[in-house]
């Protein structure tokens, strides 16, 4: 009867205290693939997204109140996202929501955030119609058609390389990066000598080597992710392809480097971290999330602590939870995030430098910076 | 010359596909189940093959260690998952067999992590040149003559061994070869470990070209196997190894000159359908 006694006590309390706890706390809502093939990129911007939250809480919160992330996992897939966006907005209550996911789950959550007035942002997915869903949905990441010109400056311009084969994952992430590349090609007087695509399950890429080798090109544009992109590039050198390759932020991780071997020496890419900053910022956020992740810091990381962060400033600006407001705070951002100082256009894409990244010795490292305002404007509608 | 590279692609793609393909077609022969579950068996070798890799050094020992712990594993799935269902229609076997493969992906994310696993010093990264800069990898040519090797001794065992003739005997009549005195029970069990040792031994071989495991990794393997298993001819071996090597040069090339219009994978069914077509039972099924 005591036992009973004190555990109903015990229970009672406990939830006295969460329900206080929770009436402070401001919820921001986090869908992120944490089971299914994206999982490991899940993994890292729920990661990313933590490490900011505890550091906006260690400051103190948001005028005194903590925030909170509530996470759930989307597979990066449509279907999951959106009972979980309706979920965050009218069970868990949420003043904004951030995706940590693929294209596909956050342009399937964009709309029903927009249709609900609550802000919410992208932090790397890159299909151009998540913004288009309306005025309350932001992305901290550039669109791939801006990377994908960045990168046709990159190798027409700063490298000198004219004939050039396109290397194409085929789902929206590449087919926009070629897009954007092959839009702003002729700039740059690159000529395109062919172009391959690949599916995001290929892992063994001999038949394309084999053709890439008798094109003879001057460098190669490759886009994919490290699991893609790592296969390819040890693939493409032990072939004997000795060419520059360049890729994006899809290669961003330590994994990329782990999987090519030394092939990955001399790798670039165009990004938005960039590792060698020495803005405190950067420097901050790489070695507390290397210390909290017990790995390698990576570009969705960053996004996603940038995303939050985005947030939280926001929030702290609108000094309340009105989603007017908020979203006004959110469109008005000029920060100093991981990833450099950033802003939002009309469209609410991101306006920031495009980081160019090189393997050396095993590690990601500062190779130049691309800061062409023109060439970098994202759609505006 | 780019057409001879592009056939050879296609061959070390082949014997990959014919070494997972076969384990699958070697148990649809005995029991009609469709084990799709086998995929996640080459994963497991992948994963096997790489741990052990990183830890002793030696390729050799991953090689064994992947397929005789894999091995072990399919009499497993066998004794656990399919034994209890053998009176049941097939379809259960397959949903079960299903379950079994999508709970594995997550078993392999959950043990080793979502972020795939790598060679720490990646083994017969070399290559000889042949013609013309023309190169062959070290790996590939490990790939091509490890099929080729082990499916030349399973082929003359089955022949000339009293274990492969007792399982040859299941196979054609299950019922009387068990009135001869075979052991069924043993021919199941040793069917299960030789084909799954043989998709360990493949997961290893992919993990080498690739120098990647993910949990992921057998998704693919799933249903281009029973794609390459149906183009074959349900249960006829030789079938599946044609079939085998047939849709890996047609990949090889389909992917740079139909690769605009139809997806790698994609173009593994629509070969499929083709010669469904012309030859419903397979290109070596019996009518």
């Amino acid at each position: 009867m005591t036992i009973k006694t004190t555990l109903l006590a015990m229970a009672v309390s406990t939830f006295a205290l969460t329900g206080v706890a929770q009436a402070d706390n401001i919820k921001i809502g986090f869908n992120v693939p944490l089971t299914g093939f994206a999982a490991a990129d899940g993994k890292s911007a729920l990661n990313g997204a933590e490490l900011a939250v505890e550091q906006v809480n260690a400051k103190g919160g948001i005028n005194g109140n903590m925030l909170e992330l509530v996470v759930y996992d989307d597979q990066a897939s449509p279907k999951e996202a959106v009972p979980i966006a309706q979920k965050l907005i009218e069970k868990d209550g949420v003043v904004l929501g951030i995706s940590g996911s693929y294209s596909g789950s956050t342009r399937a959550a964009a709309g029903i955030f927009q249709e609900a007035s609550i802000p919410y942002i992208a932090a790397y997915a890159i299909h151009p119609d998540i913004t288009r869903a309306g005025d309350h949905v932001f992305r901290t990441a550039f669109v791939g058609e801006v990377q994908g010109r960045a990168g046709a400056k990159l190798i027409g311009e700063m490298l000198g390389k004219k004939r050039v084969v396109i290397i194409t994952l085929k789902n929206d992430f590449g087919k926009s990066l070629a897009a954007g590349f092959k839009e702003a090609a002729a700039k740059f007087g690159i000529e395109v000598v062919s172009e391959y695509e690949y599916s995001i399950k290929d892992r063994q890429f001999g038949p394309i080597v084999s053709k890439v080798k008798s094109d003879k090109p001057d460098a190669i544009y490759a886009s994919g992710y490290f699991f893609t992109a790592g296969p390819l590039v040890s693939q493409l050198r032990s072939a004997g392809i000795e060419v520059p390759i360049i890729g994006q932020e899809g290669y961003d991780s330590q994994k990329f480097i782990e999987i090519a071997g030394a092939a990955s020496d001399g790798i670039l890419i165009t990004t938005s971290l960039d590792r060698d900053s020495s803005v405190a910022e950067t420097k901050d956020f790489i070695s507390a999330f290397e210390a909290k992740a017990g790995h390698k810091v990576d570009m969705v990381a960053a996004s996603a602590h940038t995303a939050v962060h985005v947030a939280a400033a926001a929030l702290a600006k609108a000094g309340g939870m009105d989603s007017a407001k908020l979203r006004d705070a959110i469109a008005a951002t000029n920060l100093l995030t991981s990833i450099g100082t950033i802003s939002f256009n009309a469209l609410g894409e991101v306006q920031k430098d495009v980081q160019v990244q090189v393997v050396k010795d095993g590690n990601w490292h500062h190779h130049s910076v691309i800061s062409d305002a023109a060439l970098l404007a994202p759609p505006v509608k | 010359m780019l057409y001879v590279e592009l056939t050879i692609q296609g061959i070390v793609q082949g014997s990959i596909y014919a070494l997972i393909a076969l384990g699958l077609t070697l148990v649809y022969g005995l029991l009609r189940i469709l084990h799709v579950a086998h995929a996640a068996l080459f994963t497991l070798g992948g994963y096997i093959g790489v741990i052990v890799t990183n830890q002793t050094g030696s390729l050799t020992l991953a090689i064994v260690a992947a397929a005789i712990i894999v091995g072990l594993v399919g009499m497993a799935v066998y004794k656990l998952a399919y034994e209890p269902l053998l009176s049941q229609p097939p379809y259960i076997a397959l949903i079960a067999s299903i379950a079994l493969f999508i709970a594995s992906e997550e078993l392999y994310r959950i043990i080793f992590g979502p972020y795939g696993l790598s060679y720490t010093v990646q083994p017969m990264s070399g290559h000889i040149e042949l013609f013309d800069g023309f190169r062959l990898k070290y790996v590939e040519i490990l790939v091509i003559s490890m099929s080729v090797v082990i499916l030349s001794v399973l082929g003359y065992l089955s022949l000339h061994s009293r274990m492969g003739i007792a399982w040859r005997a299941t196979v054609t009549d299950p019922s009387m070869a068990q009135a001869f005195g075979v052991n069924i029970q043993n021919v199941r069990y040793l069917n299960f470990f030789i084909g799954s040792a043989l998709a360990a031994i493949a997961g290893v071989l992919v993990a080498l070209l690739n120098n990647f495991v993910e949990p992921t990794m057998g998704s693919v393997a799933s249903y281009k196997a029973l794609a390459i298993i149906v183009l074959g001819g349900l249960g006829s071996i030789r079938g599946t190894l044609l079939a085998a090597m047939l849709l890996g040069v047609i990949e090889s090339f389909g992917t740079i000159y139909l690769g605009h219009l139809i997806d790698r994978d994609a173009l593994a069914f629509a070969f499929l359908i083709l010669v469904l077509m012309v030859r419903p039972q397979g290109l070596l099924g019996a009518k």
